[in-house]
């Protein structure tokens, strides 16, 4: 089945290096807390779930725990405790809605505010001032009449 | 060698500075012959600088082991080509490009200008040459790329080969993206100068930017290129089909695109209106300070990245540079305000004005909410003592709602008039494109698509569709009926009468394209098996079946090959052959994936290897649907951005709306 082209060494050395482990996919319910749970290799931005770096260090014993838990019958709020319980709040996927990682979700919402008010305040600062009338309607009718009468005239 | 080159780096750095003191004390004491003499020392830093590039690119080819630089970044396999990407595959060389860039655009603008523009230049020149006395410090004294290996510091040793280029690096568009993210980001300098120049001797007008306009618009474009050049090599290359993982390093070089992006639409009221001075100089100098932030980011080690450059002493000195640099900036911005005011009022909040401020407001959103996301893990251990991670799924929340605010803008704009629209004009306007949307989502309903954002995402496409059509239309007929052309001929008018804003439409139509690319990553499919040779499985519409698997070896890596066919409904479909290397030197498996590009979807083949306990093929099969607009869209950008560059054929005069009913302190100071 294998054509072998080139030296036994190579065979050797690449049947060694390209192995790969079964254990990293993916099925489902992994997929479900590995979405919540951020890859620490350093590498990447991805979570445990989506991480899809050959051999990561990290994503792969990740998985691994989290379907060996859920053989253990953990439900995904318990093993994702026990990823921040080891790893601290960084284990987390996005920064969690308490203490200081509520800033990270509050502070573009409150930017976008701040940047609205400052369209609003250029909006009333920049904008035409409306027509003020000159004079009363009273000196306007009189005008009017005025006009009225001399083209009266002119019939 | 290594001396001359270590040699011409210092020497480029003398001149730099002198360049700088002979232009501001020439401009101070008003002496042309030290202008002059400072614009001949950037000729001479160009060329110094060239030199050393030179001497750096020749070591690479040649193989010269001396040096620390070629040997941690070069070694005798790798093909002519990527020992030639070496120059920018490490921290010393991508800096010594980031100078030459940098003295070549100097050269360019010293060159372009002996004529012109003769009260700014010195400014112009003063600042260039800051910048690039800065990076020249960092390859003289930090993190030279001359520097020779030797034992104990004593005797120069000659390892004879080198550990080669990251094998990462070693694929065909990571040889231009480089250098064309760089041309994008040093491009930015030259409007920035240009508009420094201009605050300190108080230009009349706006020649700022009329001067710079078209280098906004280049470096805007190498800019875009680079970052889609990058997320194709990521796609292809990385093995999981993500063309965009907000990597700390791909953040970087997004931000200043982001607000050159901004700066490229507000512009627009300074041309036309007198609007928006001093924000459209706020826009220019942030994006030059992202720019030089990104390239701090990327090599000062505070945020961990696959792209990132190895840990260096030069972080504080960005630091430093950036700190001293916007202070001076920002205090030479509050000097001026009275020379900045603006020239008219805005007379509807419902306008084509209105419509820029919110779209500068949602790009500078998405860039502050982009920025705050990447710092975010740094600021959260400084002050509160903890490190907290922001992954995609949270930029994604954030910037998915942005982006569609800004298409749905990208749509709205056109539609509204300049000075005022009324409800009529609205109504008119807004009515087929509102159409086409609520037809667009019904029809995707009815197939049974029910993702809420890719449902927005794709309606709006349609929306902003219409109305970029519907104005080339209108135009169309107006001209035909004008001047008696056929329709093509009547299309091609139209664009050449106002190329910047007719370029600037089909740009939009390429961002479109890329939206509906991004919706498709709502129905992603993915799966990963380890099959025996022979058998089948499903993904999608697709049999997939491996049908081989083949071994071999260069003289660069070791490489084992699937033989992977696809048949969609019992027809041959594909066949794909995705590689896994093994490079000789760093041990480093690569994936080479397979991929069979289609308009609808591709089909993305990787082989990850043979599965350690049962040696069988272990095949990650994904299909990404509309991916390939993403790229066809960089192509119809590409195409809108060139025609925004050539010249249009009726010189728009912009009456600038009349002041009435406004008091004095509105009114511009005159000089």
């Amino acid at each position: 089945m294998f054509r072998l082209r080139n030296s036994a060494l190579a065979v050797l050395l690449a049947g060694y290096c390209l192995a790969q482990s079964s254990s990293q996919y993916v099925t489902p319910e992994i997929r479900r807390v590995g979405d919540k749970l951020a890859c620490l290799c350093g590498a990447c931005k991805n979570t445990v779930a989506t991480c899809q770096m050959l051999e990561c260090h990290y994503s792969l014993p990740a998985r691994q725990r989290i379907a060996k838990m859920q053989k253990e019958g953990a439900a995904d709020a318990v093993i994702v405790d026990d990823f921040v319980k080891r790893e601290g709040k960084k284990a987390l996927a996005e920064p969690p809605n308490e203490g200081f990682g509520i800033m990270a979700l509050a502070t573009p919402v409150l930017a976008i505010g701040a940047g609205l008010a400052l369209i609003g305040w250029f909006l009333r600062r920049y904008r035409k001032p409306n027509a003020v009338p000159v004079m009363t309607d009273e000196e306007v009718q009189k005008y009017q009449d005025q006009i009225d009468k001399e083209f009266s005239k002119l019939d | 060698m290594e001396n001359i080159g270590a040699l011409a780096i210092l020497l480029s750095f003398c001149l730099s500075i002198f360049a700088i003191v002979a232009s501001l004390v020439g401009a101070w004491k008003k002496k042309p012959f030290l202008i002059v003499s400072a614009e001949r020392a950037v000729i001479c830093v160009w060329s110094l600088v060239t030199l050393a590039s030179g001497l750096l690119i020749y070591a690479l080819m040649v193989g010269d082991y001396r040096l620390a630089y070629v040997a941690a970044h070069s070694n005798k396999a790798m093909p002519m080509i990527y020992k030639f990407s070496a120059w920018w595959g490490g921290q010393e060389g991508s800096l010594l490009m980031w100078n030459f860039i940098l003295a070549t655009y100097a050269l360019v603008v010293i060159l372009q200008n002996r004529r012109k523009h003769r009260e700014i230049m010195p400014y112009v020149t003063t600042t260039m040459m800051v910048t690039q006395a800065f990076f020249l410090m960092l390859i003289a004294f930090l993190v030279p790329p001359f520097q020779v290996l030797s034992t104990g510091g004593k005797a120069i040793v000659d390892v004879g080969d080198g550990q080669g280029l990251n094998p990462l690096l070693q694929y065909w568009t990571m040889v231009i993206h480089p250098p064309t993210l760089y041309l994008g980001y040093v491009g930015y300098i030259v409007p920035f100068a240009f508009a420094l120049g201009s605050l300190i001797t108080r230009q009349p007008g706006d020649s700022w930017i009329f001067t710079t306009r078209r280098w906004a618009i280049v470096t805007w474009l190498f800019q875009s290129t680079g970052i889609l050049l990058g997320a194709g090599w990521a796609y292809s290359v990385l093995g999981w089909g993500g063309y965009w993982g907000w990597d700390p390093v791909e953040n970087a070089s997004f931000l200043p695109w982001l607000t050159s992006t901004a700066f490229l639409h507000s512009v627009t009221m300074q041309e036309k209106k007198g609007m928006m001075k001093v924000w459209n100089l706020v826009l220019v100098a942030a994006t030059f300070f992202l720019c030089i932030f990104g390239t701090f980011l990327t090599r000062s080690g505070i945020v961990s990245s696959v792209h990132a450059f190895a840990q260096s002493p030069i972080g504080p000195y960005f630091v430093a540079f950036l700190t001293v640099t916007i202070a001076i900036t920002i205090l030479l911005i509050l000097s001026r305000l009275d020379y900045l005011k603006s020239e008219a009022p805005l007379e509807s909040v419902v306008s084509r004005e209105s419509s820029f401020l919110f779209n500068n407001l949602i790009l500078l959103a998405s860039c502050f909410a982009i920025l705050w996301g990447t710092l975010f893990p740094v600021i959260s251990e400084a002050i509160a003592g903890e490190k907290i991670s922001v992954d995609a799924p949270w930029f994604n929340r954030v910037n998915v709602p942005i982006g569609l605010a800004l298409l749905f803008l990208t749509g709205v704009g056109p539609l509204l008039a300049w000075r005022r629209s009324t409800p009529d004009n609205l109504k008119r306007n807004f009515m087929w494109p509102t159409i086409g949307f609520v037809a667009t989502v019904a029809i995707l309903m009815g197939f049974g698509i029910s993702h809420f954002y890719a449902l927005l995402s794709l309606g709006l496409c349609t929306f902003v569709t219409w109305t970029i059509v519907s104005e080339f239309f209108k135009g169309t007929m107006a001209i035909r009926q004008k001047d008696g052309l056929s329709f093509v001929p009547a299309v091609i008018e139209l664009t050449h009468r106002n190329t910047r804003r007719y370029g600037g439409y089909i740009v939009h139509m390429g961002i479109v394209m890329m939206f509906i690319g991004f919706s498709g990553a709502a129905f992603n499919k993915d799966t990963t098996v380890e099959v025996k040779v022979g058998d089948k499985f499903p993904l999608g519409r697709y049999e997939i079946k491996v049908s081989d698997i083949k071994m071999g070896q260069n003289e660069n890596y070791i490489w084992q090959n699937a033989i992977v066919e696809a048949t969609v409904d019992g027809k041959p479909f594909a066949t794909l052959t995705p590689e896994r290397r093994i490079y000789e030197k760093s041990q480093q498996p690569v994936s080479m994936v397979a991929i069979k590009r289609q308009l609808n979807e591709d089909l993305y083949i990787n082989f990850a290897g043979m599965g350690s306990e049962s040696q069988l093929p272990t095949i990650q099969a994904y299909v990404f649907p509309l991916v390939t607009w993403i790229w066809a869209g960089y192509w119809v950008l590409l195409f809108g951005s060139l025609i925004c560059l050539v010249p249009a054929k009726i010189k728009m005069q912009y009456a600038r709306t009349e002041v009435v009913g406004v008091s004095t302190k509105n009114v511009p100071a005159t000089k």
